[in-house]
């Protein structure tokens, strides 16, 4: 019988998706786009968020979309009438996004056309924490109408993201959430993360998101400057 | 419901290391995985997933998949005690009740071992050859 068992044989199993996500990655640095990769639970408040944020930014940057859905192009028509490029991608049956379907949009003309990309994954607080897409930052949405145990229940997720956004504030007297039981839970997960209330209803908030998002594309720039230019030098 | 996408990658390495034996027969017996705590993988989905999966390839259909999961061992943000993480103490720390800082183990999802059976005859001949 023969047994490959030595050190070398451990093999990462989704190491495939991640070799797509930094060819993905790579890609991005080259043509300069700066990627978030957006997650939640369903109806936390993607798609309202993002719907906030185009007809907010003031052309501080040039965005494009790639929504993840299971099925039909509801948030992908939402986002179209803000005036912003947006791809569908049907996922099916599976729920999450991976790195491949992002790959085949790469050299789509408005995701080369524009300096910032936002993927909204499934809806699903669980599968796309495990898929890394080639985004730079990764974004977490918790409505407070979800309960403020979720960082608890699915701490992969929360652990490994760059931003939490609470959402739908605007609703804080109509349920029992805490702002700051939330707040101490996640960053007992994930001691390097930024959490901020917003609701995209009443703008709540909303202001500092979007400078969050371009004080992330200029530090992205700079990053990538940074690289090409030890990259130059070393040759 | 990505432990279908688990059971597919598993396959795949499976896949992989037996073309890489080059035996016309060579079956896989075991393949053995670890999973950490702070991964989203439902053990019993993903056994089912790849119960299923399996029949769909000749050379894996008496294949076995054994799975360990790793508990998780964590630094504490304040003094880098190490504690394992509990959902029901919301992670923290049980000595100075601050939150995980580092994570030691328990984020690993890797294949750690593939059992392969080559038929003995074909084992023989190759033999023959080297010797
Ligand atoms: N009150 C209130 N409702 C909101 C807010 N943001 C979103 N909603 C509502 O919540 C529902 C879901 O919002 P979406 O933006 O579609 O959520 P989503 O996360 O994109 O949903 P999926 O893509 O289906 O997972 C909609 O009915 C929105 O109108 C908010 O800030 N306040
Ligand atoms: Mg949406
Ligand atoms: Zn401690």
């Amino acid at each position: 019988m023969h047994e490959s068992a030595d050190e070398h044989a451990l093999e990462r199993i989704l190491g495939k998706n991640d070799e797509m996500a930094d060819h993905n990655r790579e890609h991005f640095r080259r043509s300069k786009t700066c990627v978030f990769n957006v997650m939640s639970a369903p109806g936390a408040g993607k798609t309202t968020v993002l719907e906030w944020t185009f007809r907010n930014l003031d052309g501080k940057f040039k965005p494009c979309v790639i929504e993840g859905d299971m099925v039909g192009n509801l948030d992908a028509d939402r986002i179209a009438k803000t005036g912003t490029p947006v791809y569908q991608i049907s996922t099916g049956r599976s729920c999450h996004l991976d790195a491949q379907m992002i790959t085949r949009l790469l050299h789509s003309e408005s995701v080369e056309k524009s300096d910032t990309i936002f993927i909204e994954n499934v809806g699903n607080l669980v599968c796309p924490a495990e898929f890394p897409l080639g985004e730079y930052k990764r974004i977490v949405l918790l409505s407070i109408t979800e309960g403020d145990d979720k960082p608890i229940k699915y701490p992969v997720i929360f652990r490994n993201c760059d931003l939490v956004l609470l959402t739908k504030c605007d609703l804080m007297e109509h349920v029992d959430f805490s702002l700051e039981e939330a707040e101490k839970r996640i960053l007992a997960i994930n001691p390097n993360v930024l959490v901020m209330h917003v609701s995209a209803k009443t703008g709540y908030g909303m202001e500092k998101w979007l400078a969050w998002i371009v004080r992330q594309i200029s530090e992205y720039q700079s990053e990538i400057k940074k690289i090409a230019h030890v990259h130059h030098s070393a040759h | 419901m990505h432990e279908a996408a688990i059971a597919q990658s598993i396959i795949d390495i499976v896949l992989r290391r037996l073309a890489s034996i080059r035996s016309d027969n060579a079956k896989a017996q075991r393949v053995s995985v670890i999973l950490g705590e702070f991964r989203n993988v439902e053990p019993e989905s993903l056994a089912f997933a790849f119960e299923n999966m399996r029949e769909f390839y000749p050379e894996l259909t008496e294949c076995r998949l054994d799975m360990e999961t790793i508990s998780a061992q964590a630094k504490c943000q304040k003094a880098q005690h190490l504690y394992h993480p509990e959902p029901t103490s919301f992670y923290l720390c049980p000595i100075c009740e601050s939150g995980i800082g580092c994570l030691i183990r328990g984020e690993e999802m890797d294949v750690v071992n593939v059992v392969i059976e080559i038929p003995k005859a074909e084992e023989e001949k190759r033999h023959a050859r080297i010797g």
